[in-house]
């Protein structure tokens, strides 16, 4: 069963009349105990999608979707009360600059201490201060801190970026999440520490088949850690798939830039020769290009681009691209009699 | 080829603030030398805390140096000349947001090297500023715009231009390329290749990421709390690292990349 | 240079103008912005526009209700005092001394407070630390006593006021112009400037001021507020404004023995400084909201 089943998600934001859609009918699938990455880059609406999986999103964003379940149950016809308490019990986030999300005022102890759901521990309430001060410790040795008793007693700033990092991890580890939502949790750190901190969240992944959810920019950093990795270019959704079809046999032209950009693919050009790029630069917000938003851009785009494409499927290998790399001719063949058939039934619905 | 920068024996120590009686001196660098060719990138990495912005500045002449020499061109840089030095030493910096002011328009903000440097009228300014804009890949017409109007990517382009403006023959890149997306990422790297061809620059590239590092650079060197522990040819030091800490820098980065190659075939 | 307009629909305002514009957009913001002007308009020229003399009263009509009562004369629209001065002309002439004299003390502190800040902060050390706190003292002792204080020292009188309240109120520019410009070194511009080989005027004028300038504007709006009430305080407690000049407080101070039977010698003058004051905080609220959108922009 999916964990997580989200489809056509959109988010528009409604401001001085016009309608700027954020992020244009992404989907998205969770499976229990699974690590997926989306990979994006900034403006490609992946943050403003995480927050809108969790709901804490303003006011001046609407959202909607076909179809948002989350265990079986279905979201969108509960009322957004329920929604929230459901959803924050079962999931978690942590987010880019630990040091900057912890509270300076208090110390990291307190903060544990407050995060633990009362409804885990049991007896009088004197008994309770006990358990809670056990359940902190339990909670850092979980993520690896091993002399715990320097770190209840320290406020954020006096720890390293890394260990702020842990803290995050053990709160958000406090009350026991089914899906862990880490959006771009290393991207302040050097590479040990990165490395680090990968390592933690993929044994909390096969000790407590916790899934999770990795936000990330760059696309080479998480290949190691990841079992599916899905791409959004602007608001749009691109491809998605397991890491090794996403990396060796990238299907949509960004994808296969996004491949090429990475420094891992480059081992073999020689030193000091120019990289494979696209040009131009991401869209911004107030002039986003109609159909494919990669259009203006696109090495391969043609007169069909200015349609927003619909997501084809190959053998799990998600796509969403008028005129896919690597096209097969069998898969081309089954591409051309679905949009044969789609024509048909719209042809019968008018 | 002619050395472009030669320093010797760079060292910079300061006395720690506290208590009159109590006071440290920390060593932040402790006699540094290398030199550096025209058409040449040297990449200096290391762990934070090792002094890799402390050298940026000293060479940028931002500090004084507490001994040791910088030579350029044969010529010795005396510190505080900021008018001598900023026409052949730039540095581009690391957090885009704040490395332009707000409130000055690209124009004047690239008028202000030319004007305190140059004796050029203003027609003669106006037109290097708009050629210069062209060279990073912005338009002529970008010079009116606010810095707030630009994207991280096309404002270290900007940062980029301020720092070719005036002809220099070393620039600096401290962590310029790490906040950037990857795909902004290889097309700066691509123009500062450009710009590396046409104008005989030489860089000095300090940064965390050894993919970039492979690419981009010919020499590395290591730094550890203020000295240098390896020195030499990219090539030789990612694939047989001697120094234990250099070893641990190449372990991680080549732990990804080990990985990812059996995806790759 | 004309500037070249490539998208005609969008305009590239500065951050200044920007600030403008956001405060243009909040109406509260506007309604106390006009009425500020209003005030300075009558500041400037309330004597030339006031129907009749402020000083010379008509001894034969003493003690006018209002235009609108039953007794009421149309030319003495807002009634007279008991020496039949009109109370309407008393109050234009009242703007220019209380509200007029407000803002030249505003400004005097300000440019003192600014510079003695920015020196505090190019320097540093003990030279830098004297700059800074050897004004606190006045901080420390509340701004309507310094003020009685000084007053009783030099005497009474418009002048010694406008002194007083210029000395209370310098200490808040110099820690807010200092703490600014502390911030705005750290940045990397400054440094940039720094290295192209500017002077550190040419960086403090060019590199700093401007983009501390709409923090210096939020902090004279608050000051400006406070010093309306102090020079009107003053002029009630008789150690202000002398007789005859017919500033706000030393009217209201005067109407308060006739108050049960010409209640409108009193609350006019107290009108009018609430309007003044109220204005004053509508302004600086609007600066304080445009600075925040602007920032999350």
């Amino acid at each position: 069963m999916n964990l997580l089943d989200i489809r056509n998600l959109s988010i528009e934001l409604i401001s001085n009349g016009k309608n700027i859609i954020a992020v244009d009918k992404v989907s998205l699938s969770m499976k229990e105990g699974e690590v997926r990455g989306l990979v994006g880059e900034s403006g490609s609406g992946k943050s403003l999608l995480a927050q809108a999986i969790v709901a804490v999103l303003d006011d001046k964003w609407h959202v909607h979707a076909d179809r948002f379940h989350w265990r079986g149950i279905d979201l969108l016809r509960l009322s957004m009360p329920e929604r929230k308490a459901i959803l924050s019990r079962d999931i978690a986030m942590i987010f880019q600059e630990p040091m900057a999300c912890l509270d300076p005022t208090t110390t990291v102890g307190e903060q544990l201490a407050e995060a633990i759901d009362s409804s885990q521990l049991s007896g009088f309430f004197w008994q309770k201060q006990q358990q809670r001060r056990k359940a902190v410790i339990k909670l850092l040795h979980k993520v690896g801190i091993k002399d715990h008793s320097v770190c209840i007693k320290s406020y954020p700033h006096q720890l390293t970026e890394a260990l702020c990092q842990r803290v995050m991890i053990a709160i958000a580890l406090a009350r026991r999440p089914i899906l862990l939502i880490a959006d771009e949790p290393t991207a302040a750190m050097e590479n040990t520490n990165q490395g680090q901190i990968f390592r933690l969240l993929s044994s909390l992944n096969q000790l407590k088949n916790m899934a999770i959810l990795l936000i990330s920019h760059d696309l080479e950093n998480i290949t190691h850690w990841t079992n599916t990795i899905t791409v959004m270019y602007s608001g749009q959704f691109v491809e998605a798939g397991t890491t090794e079809q996403i990396f060796s046999k990238a299907m949509h032209p960004y994808t296969q830039a996004l491949v090429d950009s990475s420094p891992m693919a480059n081992q073999h050009l020689p030193a000091k020769s120019r990289l494979m790029t696209l040009p131009g630069s991401i869209p911004i917000l107030q002039h986003l290009p109609i159909g494919c938003r990669l259009g203006p851009r696109c090495p391969r785009a043609q007169q069909d681009c200015v349609k927003a494409p619909s997501v084809s499927n190959f053998h799990g290998h998600k796509v969403s691209c008028h005129f896919p790399l690597l096209l097969s001719p069998k898969a081309k063949k089954s591409k051309l009699q679905k949009a044969k058939s789609q024509k048909l039934s719209k042809v019968s619905n008018d | 080829m002619t050395e472009l920068l030669k320093v010797q024996a760079l060292t910079k120590s300061y006395q720690q603030k506290g208590y009159w009686l109590n006071r440290k001196r920390i060593t932040v660098l402790d006699s540094v030398s290398f030199t550096i060719e025209a058409h040449k990138t040297l990449a200096i990495i290391g762990e934070t805390g090792s002094g890799k912005s402390t050298l940026a500045r000293l060479l940028v002449g931002a500090e004084p140096a507490s001994s040791g020499n910088i030579y350029l061109n044969g010529q010795e840089l005396k510190s505080g000349s900021y008018k001598h030095r900023c026409q052949h030493i730039r540095m581009i910096f690391q957090d885009s947001g704040t490395t332009l002011n707000p409130s000055l328009t690209i124009q004047e903000l690239l008028d202000e090297p030319l004007k305190l440097n140059t004796p050029f009228n203003e027609k003669k300014r106006t037109e290097l500023i708009r050629m210069t804009l062209q060279k990073v890949g912005l338009l002529g017409d970008h010079m009116n715009f606010y810095p707030h109007m630009f994207s991280g990517g096309q404002k270290q382009r900007i940062s980029l231009a301020r720092a070719i403006i005036l002809q220099p023959q070393v620039v600096i890149l401290d962590e310029a390329l790490a906040s950037l997306d990857p795909s902004l990422r290889s097309q700066m790297i691509n123009l500062l290749l450009d710009l590396q061809q046409q104008m005989g620059l030489a860089y000095i590239l300090i940064s965390h990421n050894l993919g970039i590092i492979r690419h981009f650079s010919d020499e590395i060197m290591v730094l550890s709390q203020g000295k240098v522990i390896e020195c030499g040819n990219t090539q030789e030091i990612m694939t047989k690292p001697q120094h234990k800490t250099t070893q641990k820098l190449m372990l991680n980065q080549s732990f990804q990349l080990r990985v990812k190659n059996r995806y790759k075939s | 240079m004309a500037r070249d307009k490539i998208y005609l629909e969008e305009i590239f305002p500065s951050p200044f103008m920007q600030l403008w514009l956001i405060f243009r957009s909040t109406p509260v913001a506007m309604v106390g912005f006009s009425c500020f002007i209003f005030l300075i308009i009558l500041a400037i020229f309330g004597p030339v526009l006031a129907p009749h003399s402020a000083i010379e009263g008509q001894l034969n009509m003493p003690l006018l209700p209002p235009a609108w009562h039953d007794d009421g004369n149309v030319s003495y629209l807002l009634g007279t005092d008991e020496l039949g001065r009109d109370m309407l002309s008393r109050l234009m002439y009242g703007t220019s001394l209380t509200f007029g004299l407000s803002f030249i003390v505003v400004i005097i502190s300000l440019v003192v407070g600014v510079l003695i800040g920015s020196l505090s902060a190019l320097t540093s050390g003990v030279k830098a630390s004297f700059l800074n706190h050897f004004l606190d003292v006045i901080l420390s002792i509340p701004s309507l006593l310094l003020a009685i204080i000084i007053v009783a020292i030099l005497g009474p009188g418009i002048s010694n006021t406008v002194w007083a309240v210029v000395m209370v109120l310098i200490p808040q520019f110099v820690h807010i112009t200092r703490y600014a410009v502390k911030e705005e070194f750290r940045k990397d511009y400054v440094l940039a400037s720094r290295l192209d080989g500017a002077g550190p005027f040419r960086i403090l004028s060019y590199s700093i001021l401007p983009n501390i300038v709409d923090r210096i504007m939020s902090q004279a709006t608050l000051a400006q507020s406070a010093a309306i009430l102090d020079i009107a305080t003053l002029g009630f407690l008789g150690l202000g404004a002398q007789i005859p000049l017919p500033e706000w407080g030393a009217t209201l101070a005067n109407g308060l023995d006739l108050f049960y039977i010409a209640p409108w010698t009193v609350y006019l003058p107290g009108l009018a400084i609430l309007f003044a004051v109220v204005a004053t905080n509508l302004v600086g609220e609007g600066i304080r909201h445009a600075l925040k959108m602007r920032k999350e922009r």
